[in-house]
């Protein structure tokens, strides 16, 4: 993400602490001050962390789990529903993001506001609201049948638009302080100029405002894309069974199987396969960013 | 402000200091917790069962009776499961003593060597029926598993009056909760039972015929899933469906909280849970003298079946219940050809396979 941030540096501008040399002057004993978040890291993450993988290849775990047609099919639904998500949230979060950049002061305040509160909720408390919404005797069938749009309840909870639906709302914030930040940086005198030589707003947006933003767009595609596939909650709450994800999964394999060698190696299959996908992510990005340079 | 130099320290030194602070206390946590264990032994007893309004009645008619003659203090959590036990059996940290298991889950414990065998010199059996004395736990509880529905919705006179209404579509054009978590539910049955077969045939689940109902009839789109005991009470009064799978206490305690529920005892599944120890657990010997008390103390187990509406295994309790309370009960003479018994030998043998397939005819 940091890559991505720093390619969008405006021109001219310097970043903190670049060419100063006073800033850069050794610090003695600065080592010592990596040493709680190494001593966090190696006890409470690393290391449970290759137990977990060391776990994993007990009794043919790998095997196992991958012969079974749920595991495959919680796999599929992860990648899909994430993929969908992932797609939703970036295009809500832009809008978002390019009125937030436009607003006017007091409108700007009101409107982080909106977007930070369900940032500062639990997902518990999101979820089940939703639920309540969309339920059958909920608000949203009630005034759509209030209004003669429909006759009966129609299905809005329990299904694969119910999960998207939980899952943009609680990934919003993510993407949309990327593509803000990205936005933000963008100098306001190369719009000005396009429009001072006749260019109209469509085409600043799409020829100034878009690219000079690709950057905050791919890095909230990121990170939403990493964060929606180890939900787990949205799926049980606002899914039906044709929608558990690959934390599901692990769930089942560790309470309901006890096959912790099993939930073991789920847990690492997940890990690689989203580590692969953000290799080969920022592998495409770097190749369309030098691209543009050119 | 004229202290403010004292307040001056060397900056370098404070950070180097701030930076060790997490290794010393490290070190504190690292020692100092083992000693005190051994001598606390047996002192205390750590229980787990499933929560909600079921642990506060545990609490009332039995550990606090308990710890109250012994004085053994007992702990009550609510969060059991057969993965936390096997968890702290295999990390070799035995945090539980006294553990509630479904029965399925207890031939598995058994299976994978977890649990410790129980001490009958310690618990005496005389108040034990038959069915629950086992070697490594004793199957301490039974209940119903039941239909209820919403009074709001279906007035008693309308109510389902076996499987096959409840599940009718043609009578009932409203969504249905079932409990989802095999090795407790009993949703398979109720489904051949709704086909028409009769109790003595039920076992051998045929688990195809039984998903084959429920696909169409009353179809998947009119079933909802639940995990949680809780859950249809809160699906129930909230409107969400107005038929539920439950547990006969569950909608007896929701009544009693004044919620518009309720349940047939008819055609019911009758199933139970098992107290066992988990292998190294610290305190078992205050286990075993706390299920001896919940199978021997006729005034506890009174009481707890009276609150709960459930049988506990203790015989002398029978006896001090007025009638009209033993016949409500899920052990009942009067409901014995009324409702089909749980086999908890088939479950064990099939629960995983079981689960995988209705797992997947969900998902499907």
């Amino acid at each position: 993400m940091t890559a991505a941030t720093l390619t969008v540096r405006p021109q001219g501008r310097r970043a903190p602490g670049e060419g100063n040399p006073k800033a850069r002057r050794r610090l003695s004993g600065w080592w010592l001050l990596l040493a709680p978040i190494l001593v966090f890291d190696v006890i409470l993450f690393l290391t449970p962390l290759g137990k977990l993988v060391a776990s994993s290849f007990a009794d043919n775990a790998y095997q196992r789990v991958l012969e079974d047609p749920l595991v495959l099919r919680s796999l599929a639904n992860t990648l899909s529903i994430s993929l969908a998500s992932t797609i939703v949230t970036v295009v809500l979060g832009y809008v978002i993001a390019l009125v937030l950049w436009r607003a006017g002061n007091i409108a700007r305040v009101v409107l982080f506001a909106v977007v930070l509160l369900p940032f500062w909720t639990g997902i518990l408390v999101k979820n089940f609201a939703w639920a309540v919404l969309l339920q059958d005797n909920g608000i949203v069938n009630a005034f759509l049948q209030g209004i003669g749009l429909t006759s009966a309840p129609i299905e809005l909870l329990h299904n694969r638009f119910a999960v998207i639906v939980g899952l943009v709302h609680c990934l919003l914030p993510y993407a949309v302080f990327p593509i803000f930040s990205s936005l933000t940086a963008i100098d306001d005198r190369l719009g000005l100029a396009a429009r001072s030589l006749g260019a109209r707003e469509g085409s600043v947006f799409r020829r100034i405002t878009l690219p000079l933003s690709a950057p905050g767009i791919s890095a909230a595609g990121l990170l939403v894309f990493i964060i929606s596939t180890g939900f787990f909650i949205t799926p049980v709450v606002m899914g039906g069974p044709g929608d558990m994800m690959i934390a599901n999964q692990i769930d089942y394999y560790a309470r309901q199987l006890t096959d912790f060698s099993g939930a073991a190696a789920l847990a690492v299959v997940l890990t690689v396969m989203v580590s692969i996908m953000v290799a080969v992510y920022q592998r495409v990005l770097k190749a369309g960013g030098q691209h543009e340079d050119n | 402000m004229t202290d403010s130099n004292s307040l001056h320290f060397d900056r370098r030194k404070l950070l180097k200091a701030a930076a060790l602070t997490p290794f010393a206390g490290l070190a504190l946590s690292g020692c100092g917790a083992k000693p005190s264990d051994s001598a606390a032994a047996n002192k205390t007893v750590t229980v787990t069962s499933y929560g909600g309004s079921y642990n506060d009645q545990l609490t009332q008619t039995i550990l606090d009776p308990f710890a109250k003659q012994t004085g053994i203090q007992p702990t009550l959590l609510a969060n059991t499961s057969l993965a936390a036990l096997k968890a702290q059996v295999q990390s070799g940290d035995v945090q539980w003593d006294l553990v509630e298991i479904t029965a399925p889950e207890y031939e598995t414990a058994v299976a994978e060597g977890l649990l410790e065998k129980f001490d009958y010199d310690i618990i005496s059996d005389k108040g034990l029926p038959g069915y629950a004395k086992a070697e490594y736990g004793i199957k301490y509880l039974s209940f119903l598993f039941v239909m209820a529905w919403d009074q709001k919705v279906i007035s008693d006179a309308q109510a389902p009056k076996d499987w096959a209404q409840f599940f009718d579509q043609d009578k009932y054009n409203t969504k249905r909760s079932v409990y989802n978590q095999l090795s407790d539910s009993s949703v398979l049955e109720a489904a051949l039972l709704a086909d028409g077969v009769p109790f003595d045939k039920i076992y051998p689940l045929d688990v195809d015929r039984a998903l084959r109902v429920l696909g169409h009839h009353p179809g998947k789109d009119r079933l909802l899933y639940h995990a949680a005991n809780q859950e249809p009470i809160q699906q129930l009064t909230s409107g969400e469906v107005s038929l539920s799978t439950s547990f006969n206490n569950r909608i007896n305690a929701a009544r009693t909280d004044g919620a518009k529920l309720n349940f047939s005892a008819e055609n019911a599944v009758l199933a139970g849970d098992y107290f066992v120890v988990p292998k190294g657990a610290k305190n078992k010997e205050a286990a075993f003298k706390l299920m001896n008390f919940m199978s021997n103390d006729a005034e506890a187990g009174a009481a707890f079946d009276k609150v709960t509406n459930l049988t506990l295994a203790n015989t002398p309790a029978l006896s001090k219940l007025p009638k009209e309370i033993a016949d409500t009960l899920p052990t009942s003479p009067r409901l014995a050809d009324k409702i089909l018994v749980r086999d908890d030998k088939w479950w064990s043998e099939n629960l995983k396979k079981t689960e995988q397939q209705f797992k997947l005819w969900q998902a499907s």
